[in-house]
């Protein structure tokens, strides 16, 4: 019986945090068909980080998160400039727009490396286990501790107040855009708004998951999810569901095997939603027989 | 055969739009009267759901100008309801029919406020008049297309509009629900509704609208059934499809000619 361990605690609820806040984005980009953005987001966020962090002196700074908000929405608006205006299909404007912001992102920390103590393997990889160590120490030298888990937690109510506020909105432009703009919401305005809220999401979680294991937060779950249920508010709450348990199980797998714990986390999600995946295409069609028969009807 | 209305509901003036160089729709100007059940006739290709979706800011128009109730679109949505083409969403959405049709409630409730209890009953109210407050549980993927174009006509019904425009809203749907349905939007129309229903089929058209709007790339006709369901007008718009196109390419050619200016 493993004892109770405050630092295994921690790590498990900060990635559960993370997780969850990811999913719930994931969902509607899934929804959306632009799961894919959101991998190409967490790339061009890249050149925002540096400029924040060269601009704050600190990766702490709101600079960072503001660098990379812009970003974010720069990348998706580029994306949706080249498949427009320039008629290049969804999936090469996203290769072309986020290889080209990271690559600007890469050089910019190459050129500005003696200013800035920023290196890839820290933003592309993250380490969730260096958590406990790295503590919120205010002036008067008062221990608030990790904190990532702070940056977690305001991640996660932020996310959850989006979601919440603007649900209905959120769920009408992803199933309907073209209705959406004809009772006159403000469709692109929500979908920058998501795209801002997955930028500062994935600056959120970059330093203890990493760039691109963030992405698989994003699209894993969700699609999980969707092969469980479809509606919309289960569905929100499995991919929430799922979150915790890829933390759970991807730590101990990690600690077991000596690993990386986001890397754990992810295998374990793949793993899940392979288990899933196998489990209902043999799953035998029970509603077969109970259809309700689609009559005519007379007023 | 164009007949232009006094105080019309919806009136559009030298309308041209074109997708990437081409044209859809030509120099189309016509003014349509309250009250009434309007059918927009053409063949495939002939500009029938453009003109629709231009009518409702979907689709920006190369010239021309478009009023509604005499006023600008953005300052009577509300007024105006919208039923799309099925195909135009995935159906695979988790929603259920209920959802969407109250999504149809949107527009007047605004940002943040979420459907309450009136919402819903009127959601409700909406299904029942197509038929399918049975279903209104049911998950939007598990319906039929009939059911789903059922669907999006309650949806536009609960906006509560004065005036509906349904880019084909019968594709797929059997003749009795078609029936019920039109009994349904004429009953609206005297009640003051206008509605305008892109449609496919010529005999069923004659049967129940009572104005007709003929497009084929440029407005044929515009006018009350009974004017202009003429069989020359009908040959004009459905036939010598090609042979028109084949003509106006000829003259282009030949000379400068501008169709816009004509």
């Amino acid at each position: 019986m493993m004892s109770f361990d405050p630092n295994a605690f921690l790590i498990i609820s900060t990635a559960s945090l993370i997780a969850i806040s990811c999913g719930l984005l994931g969902v509607f980009m899934m929804l959306r068909k632009m799961s894919m953005t959101g991998d190409a987001i967490s790339h061009a966020v890249l050149p925002g980080i540096v400029i924040g962090f060269f601009i704050s002196g600190s990766q702490r700074g709101l600079e960072v998160i503001i660098g990379a908000g812009i970003l974010g929405i720069l990348a998706t608006l580029m994306i949706d400039w080249f498949r427009k205006k320039a008629k290049v299909q969804l999936d090469a404007s996203i290769g072309i727009t986020f290889t080209l912001l990271f690559a600007i992102g890469i050089i910019l920390i190459n050129v500005l490396a003696y200013k800035v103590d920023l290196d890839q393997e820290c933003v592309l990889y993250g380490e969730i286990a260096y958590l406990p160590i790295d503590l919120w120490i205010t002036g008067s030298g008062m221990n608030l501790g990790p904190r990532i888990t702070w940056l977690a937690v305001l991640n996660l109510i932020l996310v959850l107040g989006f979601i919440v506020s603007l649900f209905k909105e959120l769920s009408l432009t992803s199933f309907d855009e073209g209705f959406s703009l004809v009772i006159g919401l403000p469709a692109g305005a929500i979908n920058l708004a998501l795209m801002s809220m997955v930028s500062y999401t994935t600056v959120s979680s970059f330093e203890a998951v990493g760039a691109i294991l963030v992405v698989a937060l994003l699209v894993v779950p969700p699609a999980t999810a969707f092969l469980w249920t479809k509606k919309l508010i289960p569905l929100i709450k499995i991919t929430a569901g799922l979150g915790v348990i890829i933390s759970i199980i991807g730590y101990y797998f990690a600690y077991w095997l000596d690993s990386s714990i986001a890397g754990m986390m992810v295998s374990v999600s793949g793993v899940i939603f392979l288990a899933s995946a196998i489990l209902k295409s043999k799953k035998p069609n029970f509603k077969f027989g109970t259809k309700i028969a689609d009559k005519p009807f007379s007023i | 055969m164009i007949t232009q209305v006094a105080n019309p509901i919806l009136e559009i003036h030298d309308l041209t739009v074109s997708y990437d160089q081409s044209p859809v729709l030509w120099n189309v100007d016509l003014s349509l009267p309250p009250g009434q059940l309007i059918g927009v006739l053409g063949p495939n290709g002939a500009g029938k759901s453009t003109l629709i979706k231009s009518v409702m800011g979907l689709v920006p128009p190369t010239s021309g100008h478009i009023l509604i109730f005499g006023k600008e679109l953005n300052s009577v949505r509300s007024k105006i309801s919208y039923v799309p083409q099925r195909e135009s969403v995935d159906w695979n959405f988790p929603a259920s029919v209920l959802d969407v049709v109250l999504m149809g409630t949107y527009g007047k409730l605004g940002l943040f406020k979420r459907p309450g209890k009136k919402e819903k009953e009127l959601s409700m109210e909406c299904l029942e008049k197509v038929g399918m407050q049975a279903f209104f549980n049911r998950q939007i993927s598990e319906l039929s297309g009939g059911q789903q174009q059922r669907v999006f006509i309650a949806r536009a019904l609960a906006q509560e509009a004065d005036l509906y425009l349904m880019d084909e809203p019968f594709a797929g749907v059997d003749m009795a629900t078609e029936t019920a349905i039109f009994q349904l939007l004429k009953e609206m129309t005297q009640e003051g509704k206008t509605i305008v229903v892109v449609h496919h089929d010529i005999h069923s058209a004659m049967n129940y609208f009572d104005w007709l709007i003929m497009l084929n790339l440029h407005l044929v006709a515009s006018g009350p059934k009974n004017e202009v369901a003429t069989e020359e007008l009908l040959r004009k718009t459905y036939g010598g499809k090609l042979n028109l196109l084949s003509k106006v390419s000829e003259l282009i050619r030949q000379t400068d000619f501008n169709p816009l200016k004509s």
